[in-house]
């Protein structure tokens, strides 16, 4: 395990180097500060160093760039054997492994978890599906999602942007996330599903009452556990109020299937598709103007050619995705034995494209270590490459390019505050949870405030946000969980009242109050919502006995995953 | 050097000397022939750098592949000889060639 202890000090190491203030100091002298973190002087004993990446290590999350150029340059075929996994991570590698699904298969998931695990997957969970079947339901969406489409909305996102940004500009103090990016691709993706804001709340109503009348019934877990969970109410009312929606457009819509018959979507085909979209369209998008923000802060000369020239914004917007993009890695299942680098990757094998390591090869992109909005256009692997490239890019690049012309507007200058931000990496995307910044105006203010500006200016480690106080005289228990996202370590907190119980679980990812707490004997029953990595229903079966609790939680049609936990004392 | 004949929606013409080995999508914005958008770069998968191949050229140039075939549903107007102009190569072959641009790639 001593490549580990390497890699975490590594990683400290750089935490102390990746300052956004000397960053571009270093590259106006010419130096590239990712060198620096790979170890050009201090670190030469790193590079002698056996190369471990360990996708779960969060020393990685922060800084993921040094070790995926090691990964391109000492090992373009990467075999993890703890996690039994393959990785490449050049661009022409990368690129391959999108554009033949024959060999690398996306039916068995896009996750290594997924692919790992082996879950089955549901139909119309067209992002798992392989050609014929990925064709039939693609074809349909993506009339759906076209440029011409989706520049139409440009109006509307603006509003939206407006609508969180006003009542910001006199402070100058906003978040990116929580102020934009957790907002407008919210109420964008939820406009075109056809859940207008006006008619959430009676939606939610109607939800709401037909769970009351559950009430003191055993639940039908089977039922709740459907992906999709709490889109029905949504969709049962197209039915009988039709709109111009996606969820209507998929309602109405008549395809061919992959057996070539003509038919209509199913209503459980609805769910999952919309399920899908709304997931996608709402973390992505966030994660994007998340580093729209950390990257700008950090390249203040090019932001204010921005801020002069608009018409920079697309390119800048591609080199922002490029750059860091939102979802790193995508696995695939290979269905054959395939060759990289001399090496065979057996078939059977999962095997993760670096997105993110692609991105910066210098093979294809010269000084791709370097944020430079005015390099020359190529083609980033962001959005995928071939039968399974982004549905939603056209959407992706419209909002983002609005949301940076209206923080321009607004905020022509801004800095971050990264050691009050808090950085999550999963599975599926990376990228900032919170991200508060403010214009220099309002530095001023902070400064004369005191020692608020003093703790924001420190430097230390990324942390997430502090977790409220636990309810008054819950129990305390650790809390692991086997998710196809890989070991969830969580804190639950228990309140037992009769054969009630509620309480609320902390993990790095926020934290969630249970529902429908029930307890029978020594077995506990309660579910959970999660919106990330996606929106998914947990339903929990625990046993209690003495100090240690064993069970499983159900995770939608991801299967269950197993749960261990030890009572924490006080 | 190839000569490449663009007609915009409007009929305005542009003719320009092609560099060998770029696309047809890389030509035009090299020029600064409008009305190609090419947001992912060249990539084959964002379908705004749709362009209509003039009939007599359809067969030296080519046709579709199954990825273009599937990123060309994200454009409008989408008949038989629509290419995605970053998926046409210029070659010494295509000397002459004329393409039409659509109304609007968006």
């Amino acid at each position: 395990m001593s490549s580990i202890g390497v890699a975490s000090e590594r990683a400290a190491f750089a935490g102390s180097v990746r300052n956004p203030r000397l960053e571009p100091a270093l590259e106006r002298a010419g130096i590239d500060p990712r060198r620096i973190r790979l170890g050009a002087f201090p670190m030469n004993a790193v590079q002698e160093t056996k190369l471990d990446w360990d996708p779960y290590n969060p020393d990685y999350f922060r800084d993921p760039h040094s070790v995926f150029a090691r990964l391109r340059e000492e090992a373009p075929l990467y075999h993890n054997e703890r996690y039994g996994f393959y990785a490449v991570s050049r661009y022409a590698d990368v690129e391959r492994c999108m554009g033949d699904w024959e060999t690398f298969s996306s039916a068995r998931g896009d996750i290594l978890e997924m692919i790992q695990a082996n879950f089955p997957v549901p139909r119309g969970s067209f992002i798992h599906h392989d050609p014929p079947l990925h064709t039939a339901y693609r074809k349909v969406l993506t009339r759906v999602f076209t440029p011409k489409r989706m520049a139409a909305l440009e109006p509307q996102i603006r509003q939206f942007c407006a609508r969180s940004l006003d009542p910001l500009v006199e402070s100058g103090e906003f978040d990116f996330i929580a102020n934009l990016g957790a907002e407008m691709p919210m109420r964008v993706i939820g406009m075109l599903l056809g859940i207008p804001e006006e008619d959430q709340v009676a939606i939610r109503e109607r939800v709401d009452a037909n769970l009351r009348t559950e009430q003191g019934k055993p639940m039908d877990y089977s039922k709740t556990t459907k992906m999709g969970e709490g889109f029905e109410g949504y969709i049962d009312w197209r039915v009988s109020h039709p709109s111009d929606d996606l969820m209507t457009a998929l309602l109405a819509v008549e395809f061919e299937d992959e057996t070539g018959a003509a038919r209509r979507l199913t209503r459980d085909e609805i769910l999952v598709i919309v399920n899908i979209i709304a997931g996608a369209g709402n973390e992505t998008t966030n994660r994007l103007i998340g580093w729209t923000g950390k990257l700008l802060a950090e390249h203040p000369d090019q932001r204010r050619q921005i801020h002069q020239d608009r018409s920079l914004i697309p390119q800048a917007i591609e080199e922002i995705l490029r750059y860091e993009p939102p979802g790193p890695a995508v696995a695939r299942y290979v269905t054959r034995d395939v060759e990289f680098h001399g090496s065979t990757v057996p078939a059977g094998s999962a095997l993760v494209a670096l997105v993110a390591a692609a991105n910066r090869d210098e093979r294809k992109f010269p000084n791709g270590g370097q944020f430079d909005i005015h390099r020359k256009r190529l083609p980033h692997l962001t959005f995928g490459y071939g039968f399974h490239n982004c549905l939603g890019n056209a959407l992706a690049r419209v909002e983002g390019r609005i949301a940076l012309d209206e923080i321009l507007n607004r905020f022509p200058e801004w800095d971050v505050d990264l050691d009050r931000g808090y950085l999550s990496s999963t599975s599926t995307v990376r990228g900032w949870e919170t991200l508060p910044a403010y214009t220099p105006k309002a530095r001023e203010g902070r400064r004369n405030r005191g020692p608020v500006a003093e703790t924001s200016m420190a430097t230390g480690p990324t942390s997430p946000p502090a977790p409220e106080p636990a309810p008054a005289g819950a129990e305390r228990w650790h809390v692991t969980l086997q998710t196809p996202m890989g070991p969830q370590e969580m804190t639950l907190h228990l309140v037992r009242d009769g054969d009630t119980v509620t309480g609320r679980i902390d993990s790095p990812m926020g934290s969630e109050a249970l529902k429908n707490g029930k307890i029978a004997g020594n077995t506990l029953t309660w579910i959970m919502e999660v919106k990330k990595p996606m929106s998914v229903k947990l339903s929990f079966e625990v046993q209690v006995q003495g100090e240690r609790m064993t069970g499983h939680a159900k995770l939608g049609v991801f299967g269950k995953a197993r749960l261990e936990g030890q009572r924490l004392a006080g | 050097m190839p000569k490449i004949t663009y007609i915009e929606f409007n009929g305005r013409k542009h003719i320009v000397d092609a560099a060998p080995g770029l696309s047809v999508m890389e030509c035009a914005k090299q020029n600064g022939v409008p009305g190609i958008d090419a947001d992912c770069g060249g990539g084959c998968s964002c379908g705004t750098c749709h362009v209509y191949v003039d009939p007599p050229w359809q067969a030296r140039v080519g046709g579709r592949n199954a990825i273009e075939d599937a990123t060309i549903e994200f454009a409008s107007g989408v008949e038989a000889n629509s290419r995605l102009s970053c998926q046409i190569k210029l070659t010494d072959d295509l000397d002459g060639l004329v393409v039409r641009l659509p109304e609007s790639q968006r």
